[in-house]
């Protein structure tokens, strides 16, 4: 027991201060080959001719990969838990977000593949882009997925992700007030310092060695070996050297399009990104636009929420279904509120697909939410301490999927800011606990979400 | 053209507007420094020039033929690592590592400087340099310890005194 | 591709290699013209190399008991930001503010005057200092070398070769910045104010348009540093980029005229 309660230095620290760490792009191996993208100039548009021939006959150019080139061109992150795919490896007619991969030249140096992957013969018929996720749901938005503008393929084939709990209509009905608001979050990049890398090596006995960046291992070889249709055993990735993810680095972004590089050209192949492509496609957390309205009492119990969420994914679906079930999950926040109407909707734009970045789905709603806790004490004139703790989640209580808060701490998180604010509070609120609701804290209408029973999950 | 990297002569066959960053990982293995944007922008690529930090993907080669170079390999070894990277190991400034050559010759040259540890003059030395693992506050409280004392605890296992316990409050 | 690169080894040879500075391009220290090329944004066919023509320097006559304080100073174009540093306000601040101590040791005095201005921003972060110096700008070119006032070397800063910069130490001087806890490769807004012996007081503002201005209006009403300040609004059209919009470079510039002059009244 050494370990516990210890302060143990990093097993990775000495190489990264005298910078024997060896990054993706550090990896050096005799015959590699250097990759370069013909990325989309445009967010939307179909791809109405390609001609890759002129470009693989420059000096130099090993290979040039493209959709044709893919043996299973569609499979998602959620394939694996049964969640159809719908973004091609590389785009085939359709590109639909700007920055979006194409094919892939492999070359003797990084110029000469810059220069081959300018050289590709390409003619687009640009369409109108969508941007805007509250324009998605218009009947003259533009039509940017063969699902439609949002994602159909929640559970039981719903195009919207629902939470139903309580008696809203009654809630609504008894309450003193009603108190609306609406919060949007921006894209975010993750900005890792090392930006996406991979390096591709094939082996003698027909396998592949892959240097990843990937934060996921275990994702990228599943992912890798399902676009390749090639048994797990035929791909090594070689990886936990990640010079900062965030999330950003869940997707995998190089792995496979350089593995198919290098089955074709049986050379090893470097694929890395420029800031610049890291800014424009590499994923980014994605933006929310969250439409909350509380009943409310005069003496600040919120009796129910109805909120409606879209989710801006991007051109594709990737993580984000994942995100918004997670986002409803935690749509109260911190705090119980007994009667629930939740409508989420992830929403396809041509802008760059959104993907994990630290508590995705949950640092929205916890924006939104705790923005509107403060709202909705500021115009019922009550401390916003107090509305937090009167309706702070206890044990007992539950959570919007129902499920027994155990041990939530809540109130001893709001508590703490109050003191770290310097604010003293009344007798009755400071003696607060985590404990059971009964007596003035128990009031009518949060009875009947209680969980009694002992155990925990 | 010629560089002396970290004490040794090198030759250079690269085209003189080759960014010295590029020379040194592509033509001269030497990949400490990294490429985080190739614009001057992240810090990652920092080695010092006759002793003054810089930035070397913004420095074509041919305008710093026949200087000296270290890079963070120059400044000590796993075996013999500098009070500024045992610091960093003892103060848990480098979470991913990629930021941290760059940072921690830029550290160095501010300490061979003189510098103090004041936190605001550290914050300004390293303003140029971005990490996104930290937030930064343990990089400064390493350079500040750096300034002071040459060795630092960084294998010995002990109980912390200040671990707070978790959980089973109240 | 390959490109023809001239090192020359001294002003002399520099000034012969640029001859009319057609098709040529200029790097001094690298640091406005290597990111373009790291990312191919264009291919120079001549690149002038300056590193080792022996152009920084800053000669400065030591004041002696008795002397007047009107002996110029000139600086060499090569000089790099980190040397000006040590000069009076408002140049020394003013490249004291520049990015960081990296790129202050690399960057130049004669890229940052004649940097063209990028799209996204606007550039030469020190043109309004040397504008509040009333300093002159000796270069060459097309119709040979010349000296002239840094106003009007300013627009056509593209097709020069800056040589040197000088200027008759102010009186009294004065800087302020915009501030952000994150070094930037330019600055966002800054004021430079100087006096000269004789009393005239002139302001130059950086980071408000594509270079360095002249802020005329506001010099006018220098004698009130309130009524300056809102007289700065109107020598300027403001430039609006993502560290900083034009609507907040309009509340901030009033507010560092205002410091500048209120500055350097309490320093004369």
């Amino acid at each position: 027991m050494k370990a516990v309660g210890a302060r143990l230095p990093r097993y990775d620290g000495m190489g990264h201060v005298t910078g024997h760490t060896r990054f993706v792009d550090d990896v050096r191996v005799p015959g590699m080959l250097w990759a370069k993208a013909l990325r989309s100039p445009h967010h939307h548009a179909a791809i109405v001719h390609m001609d890759t021939s002129k470009a693989a006959a420059m000096p130099g150019v090993h290979t040039i990969v493209t959709w044709e080139d893919v043996p299973l061109l569609e499979y998602g992150h959620l394939s694996g838990l049964g969640i159809p795919a719908d973004e091609p490896l590389l785009a085939r007619d359709v590109v639909r977000y700007k920055g979006q991969p194409i094919a892939l030249v492999a070359a003797d140096d990084e110029e000469t593949a810059s220069a081959a992957a300018a050289a590709i013969e390409i003619e687009y018929e640009e369409r109108p882009a969508l941007l805007d996720v509250r324009l998605a749901f218009d009947e003259d938005a533009p039509k940017i997925h063969h699902w439609g503008n949002w994602y159909p393929h929640f559970e039981e084939e719903m195009d919207v992700r629902q939470i139903r709990k309580g008696n809203i209509d009654q809630a609504f009905e008894d309450a003193d007030k009603i108190i609306s608001g609406v919060y949007r979050s921006s894209a975010i990049e993750q900005a890792p310092v090392e930006t996406q890398v991979g390096l591709a090596v094939p082996e003698p006995d027909g396998r592949l060695t892959i240097y990843s960046c990937t934060q996921a291992l275990y994702f990228s070889l599943g992912v890798v070996a399902a676009h390749l249709e090639v048994p797990l055993n035929k791909v090594k990735i070689v990886g936990g050297t990640v010079g900062g993810g965030f999330g950003g680095k869940v997707d995998t972004a190089t792995d496979t399009v350089i593995a198919l590089a290098a089955q074709k050209t049986g050379r090893p192949v470097k694929w890395r990104w420029t800031r610049e492509e890291e800014f424009l496609a590499s994923s980014t957390r994605g933006p929310w636009h969250m439409e909350i309205i509380d009943a409310v009492t005069n003496d600040g119990w919120i009796l129910g929420r109805k909120m409606l969420t879209l989710h801006d994914s991007g051109a594709y679906a990737r993580f984000s279904p994942y995100g918004l079930t997670k986002h409803s999950f935690h749509h109260t926040g911190a705090y119980t509120i007994p009667n629930l109407h939740f409508d989420g909707y992830v929403v396809f734009t041509n802008r760059v697909p959104s993907t994990a970045m630290r508590g995705f789905g949950v640092t929205s709603i916890s924006f939104a939410g705790e923005t509107h806790m403060t709202r909705v004490a500021n115009e019922l004139g009550m401390d916003p301490y107090e509305i937090r703790l009167k309706n702070a989640n206890r044990v007992g209580d539950t959570s919007p999927n129902r499920i027994r808060y155990t041990d939530p701490s809540t109130v001893d998180v709001v508590k703490a800011i109050a003191n770290a604010e310097g604010r003293d509070l009344e007798p009755a609120l400071a003696g607060m606990t985590r404990a059971t609701r009964s007596g003035e804290m128990l009031p009518p209408h949060l009875v009947d979400q209680l969980d009694t029973s002992e155990g925990s999950h | 053209m010629k560089l002396e990297v970290n004490g040794v002569n090198r030759e250079v066959r690269s085209e003189p507007l080759t960014p010295l960053l590029d020379v040194l990982r592509e033509e001269l293995d030497v990949t400490s420094p990294k490429a985080g944007c190739h614009a001057g922008g992240c810090g990652a690529c920092t080695v010092m020039v006759d002793g003054k930090p810089r930035r070397s993907c913004l420095i074509p080669v041919a305008a710093v033929d026949g200087a000296s170079i270290t890079t963070v390999e120059g400044l000590g070894t796993p075996k013999d690592p500098s009070a500024v990277q045992q610091s960093f190991i003892h103060h848990y400034a480098a979470q991913c590592g990629f930021c941290t050559p760059g940072m921690v010759v830029a550290a160095t040259a501010y300490i061979d400087g003189g510098g103090s540890d004041d936190k605001d003059e550290i914050a300004k030395a390293i303003s140029g340099h971005v990490c996104r693992c930290t937030g930064y506050t343990k990089i400064l409280d390493a350079i500040a310890a750096a300034t002071k004392q040459t060795e630092f605890d960084i294998t010995i296992i002990a109980p912390d005194p200040t671990t707070v316990t978790i959980g089973g409050s109240e | 591709m390959s490109v023809d690169v001239v090192i020359p080894e001294s002003e002399s040879e520099a000034v012969e290699a640029y001859g009319d500075g057609s098709d040529i391009t200029v790097i001094a220290g690298g640091t406005i013209v290597m990111q373009l090329l790291n990312y191919q944004r264009f291919e120079p066919s001549k690149v002038l190399l300056l590193a080792h023509a022996g152009m920084s320097y800053i000669n400065m006559p030591v004041k002696e008991q008795g002397q007047n304080d009107g002996s110029t100073v000139t600086v060499g174009a090569t000089t790099p930001l980190a040397d000006l540093t040590v000069l009076a306000s408002p140049l020394g601040a003013c490249a004291a503010n520049v990015a960081d101590d990296e790129i202050r040791g690399q960057a130049t005095l004669g890229g940052n005057l004649c940097s063209p201005a990028p799209p996204e921003h606007p550039s030469g972060d020190l043109q309004g200092a040397l504008i509040a110096l009333d300093a002159m700008v000796r270069s060459t070119g097309a119709d040979g070398e010349k000296s002239e006032q840094i106003e009007d070397f300013l627009p056509h800063r593209s097709d020069r070769l800056a040589l040197d910069v000088s200027f008759e130490p102010p009186a009294s001087g004065a800087f302020a910045a915009f501030r952000r806890p994150h070094a930037h490769h330019y600055t966002p807004l800054a004021v430079s104010g100087a006096t000269s012996a004789d009393g005239t007081v002139r302001l130059g503002v950086t980071g408000a348009g594509d270079f360095g201005i002249r802020l005329n209006a506001a010099e006018a009403a220098a004698d009130d540093p309130e009524a300056a300040g809102e007289a700065s609004l109107t020598d300027v059209t403001m430039a609006d980029d993502a560290i900083i919009s034009g609507w907040y470079r309009e509340q901030l510039l009033p507010t560092l005229v205002k410091r500048v002059l209120n500055e350097m009244k309490d320093g004369s």
